[in-house]
C-alpha cells in the first residue's frame, strides 16, 4: 500500500515536471493538444487502476454516491452565487477514503456536473483539478489531522483550483503569450478564487469534523475502501 | 426517451459521432487561417441549427459575442509583439499582428464552444458513456450510476428544504454564514440518508449477479453500413486536412510578421476537404429531408 502510494505520487510529479519542461524547452505549437493529452493520461492512469483492482459492488455504489453528492453540492446554494461546497466534499472524501478514491470522486464529480451543466473544453481541466484535490487530501492525510491545517489546505486549494482552470486559456494561446495577458487572466479570476478559498475554509471549519466522523463510521461499519471489517463480495 | 426514433445525424453510431467531434476539434486547433475559421464558424452555426433549430445555441449566444468582443478589443493592447506598428497607445506599440491574432483567437474559442454546444445535444447521457464503456467499463458504470443519483438527491434535497422551511431554517434570509450552515446541513442530511441506502442498492445489485459476466449496454448500438462508409470518409478527409496542414496550408503566419492571406491551389483543396468534413451532419440531414419530400 505504502509502495503503491509512493509510485502514484512519483508518477504524478514526473508527469507534471514533463509537462512544465515540454512547455519551456520545445518550441511546439500545439500546447493545448499536448496538455490535454498529458492530463488525459494522468486521469487514465487512475481509471485503469480502478478497472484492474478488486472492488466490491458496495464500494462502487458508495463512490458513485459521493461523486453525485459532490456534483449536486451547489444546488442548495443556488441563491448564493460563487459559493459551492463541491471542493469541501471532495477534500473530505480524500481525507477519509484515501488518495485514489479522492481522485475518482473528484474527476467523476466534474464529469457528472458537466453532463447537466454542459461539457466544454474545461471538462478535462476540471476533472484534473478536482481529482488532484482529492488525491492530495488523501496523500497528505497524516499531516491534515488538525482542523486549522485542513483550513490552510482548503484555502490553498481554492486558489490552486482557479489557477489550474486558468491554464486552459493560457495554454490555448501560447503563441500569443505575454506576461500582461498572463497577469490579466489571473487577476480577473482573483476575486472568484478568493471566494472559493474562503468558502472552503468556512465549510471545513464548520463541517469537516462531522463529515469525517460520519464517513469514517460508515467506512468501518461496512469495511469499505480500506476499512477493516468484512471482506465478502469482491467483484 | 429510449423508444424515441432517432434520425439524421442522431441515428449514427456514437463512435462515428465522437470521431466527427474529435476531428473537427483537432482541425480547429490546427488551422488558424481566419477564412478557414470563419467558414468553420458558419458551418457550425448551421450544424447547431439543424439539431434543434438553435435552442441550445440561444443560451450561449450572448456570452459568445461578449467574450469574442473582449478578446478582440483587449489583445492588441495586452500584446505588443509583431512588426507592423499601427499606432502607439500610452507608449506601447499596437500592432496589426496582435489584432489579427486576437481575431483568430476569438474565432477559435467561439468555434470550440460551438462544437461543444452541438456535442452536448448529440452525445448526451447514454451515448457519451457508451464510448467509454468498451475500454473503461467500470468507470463508465460508476459515472452512469452517479448520474442516476443526481435527480434522486435533488428530490431529497427538495423534501429536506421543505422541512427546513417549516422549521424556519431558511436559505433566503439571514447572515451569509447562517445560510451556508443551513445549506450544508441539508447536504449532510442527504449524505446520511443516502449512505445506508447505497449499501442496500449494492447488495441488491450483487443478488442480481452484478460482475458475473461482461457488462452489456442498456441501449445497444450497432455499426451499420452507412456508419462504416461515413467513418472511412471522415478519416480520409481528416488525413488530407492534416497532410495539407503539415505542409503549411490553411495556416497563417502571424508572429513576428503577418504572412499573406492569399489562397494557393492546395489551400483550396484543403479548404474543400475541411468544409465537407465540418458539414457532415448537414449532408446527412439534408439528404433525409430531400428523401422525405420527393
Amino acid at each position: 500500500m505504502e509502495k503503491n502510494r509512493a509510485i502514484l505520487f512519483l508518477t504524478v510529479i514526473v508527469l507534471f515536471i514533463l509537462l512544465l519542461f515540454s512547455f519551456i524547452l520545445f518550441p511546439l505549437q500545439h500546447y493545448l493538444v499536448l496538455s490535454v493529452a498529458i492530463i488525459g493520461m494522468i486521469s487514465l492512469l487512475f481509471f485503469k487502476r480502478f478497472e484492474r483492482k478488486k472492488v466490491k459492488a458496495r464500494e462502487i455504489v458508495i463512490l458513485a454516491m459521493l461523486a453525485a453528492i459532490a456534483a449536486i453540492a451547489r444546488v442548495p446554494f443556488a441563491g448564493l452565487p460563487s459559493i459551492q461546497p463541491t471542493s469541501f466534499v471532495i477534500i473530505t472524501v480524500g481525507l477519509v477514503f484515501g488518495a485514489e478514491s479522492g481522485f475518482l470522486v473528484g474527476a467523476v464529480a466534474a464529469i457528472v456536473s458537466n453532463i447537466f451543466l454542459g461539457q466544454g473544453p474545461w471538462t478535462p481541466w476540471q476533472m484534473f483539478a478536482w481529482g488532484t484535490m482529492g488525491l492530495s487530501a488523501g496523500l497528505l492525510r497524516p499531516l491534515l489531522g488538525k482542523i486549522w491545517i485542513q483550513c490552510i489546505f482548503g484555502f490553498v486549494w481554492g486558489f490552486l483550483f482557479g489557477w489550474i482552470m486558468n491554464l486552459w486559456i493560457i495554454v490555448s494561446n501560447m503563441e500569443n503569450f505575454s506576461w500582461e495577458v498572463f497577469i490579466g487572466v489571473y487577476a480577473s479570476s482573483f476575486s472568484h478564487d478568493l471566494s472559493h478559498a474562503i468558502c472552503n475554509v468556512i465549510f471545513i471549519a464548520l463541517f469537516s469534523k462531522r463529515w469525517v466522523k460520519i464517513l469514517d463510521r460508515f467506512k468501518r461499519k461496512y469495511g469499505l475502501l480500506g476499512g477493516s471489517v468484512g471482506d465478502e463480495g469482491s467483484v | 426517451m429510449v423508444m424515441l426514433v432517432e434520425n439524421g445525424f442522431r441515428s449514427f453510431h456514437p463512435y462515428v459521432q465522437i470521431c466527427y467531434y474529435l476531428f473537427i476539434g483537432s482541425l480547429l486547433m490546427y488551422f488558424n487561417h481566419p477564412i478557414f475559421l470563419t467558414t468553420a464558424l458558419i458551418l457550425l452555426i448551421f450544424v447547431n441549427l439543424s439539431h434543434d433549430s438553435g435552442k441550445a445555441l440561444k443560451k450561449w449566444i450572448v456570452i459568445l459575442i461578449l467574450m469574442s468582443l473582449i478578446i478582440i478589443l483587449l489583445n492588441p493592447f495586452l500584446v505588443s509583439r509583431g512588426t507592423t506598428i499601427l499606432f502607439y497607445f500610452r507608449g506601447k506599440q499596437v500592432t496589426l499582428e496582435a489584432i489579427i491574432y486576437g481575431i483568430t483567437m476569438a474565432l477559435f474559442i467561439v468555434n470550440i464552444l460551438m462544437m461543444f454546444v452541438s456535442f452536448n445535444v448529440i452525445l448526451n447521457g447514454n451515448r457519451f458513456l457508451y464510448i467509454f464503456s468498451k475500454f473503461l467499463p467500470r468507470t463508465a458504470f460508476l459515472i452512469m450510476m452517479s448520474i442516476r443519483f443526481v435527480p434522486l438527491f435533488k428530490r431529497r434535497l427538495d423534501e429536506i428544504s421543505d422541512v427546513h422551511h417549516i422549521r424556519g431554517m431558511s436559505m433566503a434570509v439571514g447572515s451569509i454564514k447562517n445560510r451556508m450552515k443551513n445549506g450544508m446541513l441539508r447536504l449532510q442530511i442527504v449524505l446520511t440518508w443516502s449512505l445506508e441506502e447505497a449499501v442496500h442498492t449494492a447488495d441488491s445489485m450483487k443478488a442480481r449477479g452484478y460482475g458475473l459476466g461482461k457488462k452489456t449496454s442498456y441501449i445497444p448500438y450497432y455499426m451499420k453500413k452507412q456508419d462504416w462508409a461515413w467513418l472511412v470518409t471522415l478519416c480520409l478527409l481528416f488525413a488530407l486536412c492534416i497532410a495539407g496542414g503539415t505542409l503549411g496550408y490553411g495556416k497563417l503566419i502571424i508572429y513576428p510578421k503577418l504572412g499573406t492571406l492569399h489562397f494557393f491551389l492546395i489551400d483550396w483543396i484543403v479548404f474543400g476537404c475541411m468544409m465537407i468534413l465540418f458539414s457532415f451532419p448537414l449532408w446527412v440531414e439534408g439528404r433525409e429531408r430531400l428523401r422525405w419530400k420527393f
